[in-house]
């Protein structure tokens, strides 16, 4: 696992992907640090990993995870993968923690508005770590969905517009029909803008992970049996 | 090493690999010979794991690749049709990327991927981007990405398609070196090549194994009856009844007339007998002067092409069979009815 997720991370920076998401995320959050704390004249960053989070993630996610399988599998380095002697659930974790890891450098960058914050007034530490806690289980999430999608095609832009549309659609579909906001990745990430961390909202994050990694697994082991 | 038991591939409807069933011995170079389409890479992409054949099993150094994959993987460097190769990592970071996913230990990693590097050829470029390679460069890192960590299969999939003839001869030596203490499995559809390299030739086609042997057997076995080619000059045009004068000769054909007035024969015997010392003396006998005398080879390209053609004409003949029979099953029927 280690050697994937070391590779996959430098590939990001060996690539513009890595810079191109940390800009877009700063980009973001520069935004909503000018439209939720500054003009409400808070000290609270809650609202502003929220607003990020929601928006954000809709473009970030799928620019991580689009090239993952579908990218390996275009270009044949798939054949590499699976013919080595590697366990696919390694492949699998390697990756999702190569992307959660750009989004990982995004969120210590992200400390500087804490500190911007701090030389006006008395944030609480604690509490933004709690934000960024659940903004990284929120990501996971987000990632989890993009990295399903690359490994059910060999086209990265159908891969991106699955994740998109998913994103998208379980933001509004909640409004048709109150099911849908049970998987809507945004709806567990209410208590932590607020500074609490909700078992509801941690378990609901972390296992709407683990069941779509390990449907890309599945995908991925079964791709023997179905070429 | 590998053994390959009753092996089929289908995808749908269409049957990719049909029931194949071979063995490979350790240390073999062993040459997987055939037209495109005609199984190679999928049986190939079945020994590696890539693909899980429909049936048959496949067992690699005692290890089933179905149920055992990561030990039997373990066991097999492969370099994919195609030669891909991530294009964002220097030649080291690949090389260094494909020990690390075959296993290497840490300590001995480095001084293996550098031992590949030079055993390719590829000190001078060991820190370009693959992408900025050549082709032939490209080949290389790809056969580098198979042999590091030393394994004890190595399988190439077209391994000299695209490279230019100086490369192809590099790359022929250096499987040939790799061949002293590896088994090595290769594909192509380049004849000579297999004949040079390879100790044993699988030839197949529309995914059944046509032949398996040696090149030498091979080419035996095609030779039917042993021909001479002869360039003469003639001017009394004696060569009409030469015939008569040379022992054992089956038949006499002008081949060609050339523009100095020589001609060319093609001289054919019986089988396993030398027909040039007799064709010689009774030629100076009759004053004509052989320019050329040269025995016709069979060469692999032509048990290649006989025993591809033989597996087409077998399966024209069987439809034929079957389409008569129905035709006869019919007329009988008919006649039955009339008979009522």
């Amino acid at each position: 696992m280690l050697a994937v997720l070391k590779k996959e991370f430098k590939s990001y920076f060996l690539s513009p992907i890595g810079y191109v998401v940390i800009g877009i995320f700063l980009f973001v959050f520069s935004v909503f640090f000018y439209l939720t704390t500054i003009q409400y004249g808070t000290v609270d960053l809650g609202s502003l990993y929220f607003y990020t989070a929601l928006y954000g993630l809709i473009i970030i996610a799928p620019i991580l995870t689009m090239r993952m399988f579908a990218e390996e599998r275009k270009t044949g380095t798939e054949q590499l993968i699976l013919t080595s002697p590697v366990n696919m659930v390694g492949v699998v974790f390697g990756k999702f923690f190569a992307a959660l890891g750009v989004i990982i450098v995004t969120l210590l960058i992200s400390f500087m508005y804490f500190f911007i914050v701090k030389y006006f007034g008395n944030p609480n530490i604690a509490t933004v770590l709690v934000h960024m806690l659940g903004f990284v289980l929120v990501s996971s999430a987000a990632i989890s969905i993009g990295m399903f999608a690359s490994s059910i095609t060999e086209n990265q832009i159908i891969a991106g517009i699955i994740t998109i549309a998913f994103l998208v659609m379980t933001l509004f579909m909640q409004d048709l029909n109150s099911i849908f906001a049970n998987i809507s990745i945004m709806n567990f990430y209410s208590d932590f803008p607020s500074g609490v961390i909700s078992l509801r909202e941690v378990v609901g994050l972390v296992s709407f992970t683990a069941m779509f990694i390990a449907f890309t697994i599945i995908v991925m082991q079964r791709r023997k049996l179905v070429k | 090493m590998i053994q390959v038991e009753n092996v089929t591939k289908r995808y749908g409807s269409f049957t990719a690999v049909n029931n194949i069933s071979f063995e490979i011995d350790e240390g073999e170079i062993v040459g997987f010979l055939g037209p495109n389409g005609a199984g190679k890479s999928t049986t190939m992409n079945m020994i590696t794991g890539f693909i899980e054949p429909t049936e048959g099993k496949i067992i690699v150094d005692g290890y089933d690749i179905s149920k055992k994959s990561k030990k039997a993987k373990k066991q097999i460097g492969y370099m994919p049709e195609g030669v891909p190769l991530y294009s964002d990592l220097t030649v080291k970071e690949f090389v260094t990327y494909m020990a690390e996913l075959k296993g290497c230990e840490r300590n001995t990693k480095k001084e293996k991927v550098q031992k590949v590097i030079e055993q390719t050829g590829l000190i001078d470029v060991q820190n370009k981007l693959t992408k900025n390679l050549s082709r032939g460069y490209k080949q290389r890192v790809s056969m580098a990405g198979a042999l590091v960590g030393d394994p004890k299969v190595i399988i190439l999939d077209e391994p000299t398609v695209g490279l230019d003839p100086k490369q192809v001869t590099e790359i022929r030596s250096l499987i040939k070196e790799l061949g002293k203490n590896h088994t090595v499995i290769l594909s192509s559809h380049i004849l000579s090549e297999v004949s040079q390299i390879c100790n044993r030739v699988i030839i197949i086609n529309k995914g059944k194994i046509v032949a398996i042997d040696t090149p030498e057997n091979l080419e035996n076995k095609v030779i039917e009856d042993n021909s001479i080619y002869v360039t003469v000059e003639d001017p009394e045009d004696k060569m009409k009844n030469i015939k008569e004068k040379l022992d054992n000769v089956k038949e006499v054909k002008l081949v060609a007339e050339n523009e100095d007035k020589t001609k060319k024969y093609m001289i054919s015997g019986e089988k396993g007998i030398d027909l040039r010392k007799n064709i010689f003396e009774v030629f100076a006998k009759e004053g004509i002067t052989i320019f050329e005398m040269k025995k016709a080879d069979a060469t692999l390209e032509d048990a290649f092409m006989k025993l591809i053609n033989e597996t087409q004409v077998e399966n024209k003949q069987t439809k034929e069979e079957e389409k008569e029979t129905e035709t006869k099953d019919e007329t009988d029927s008919e006649n039955k009815k009339e008979e009522k």
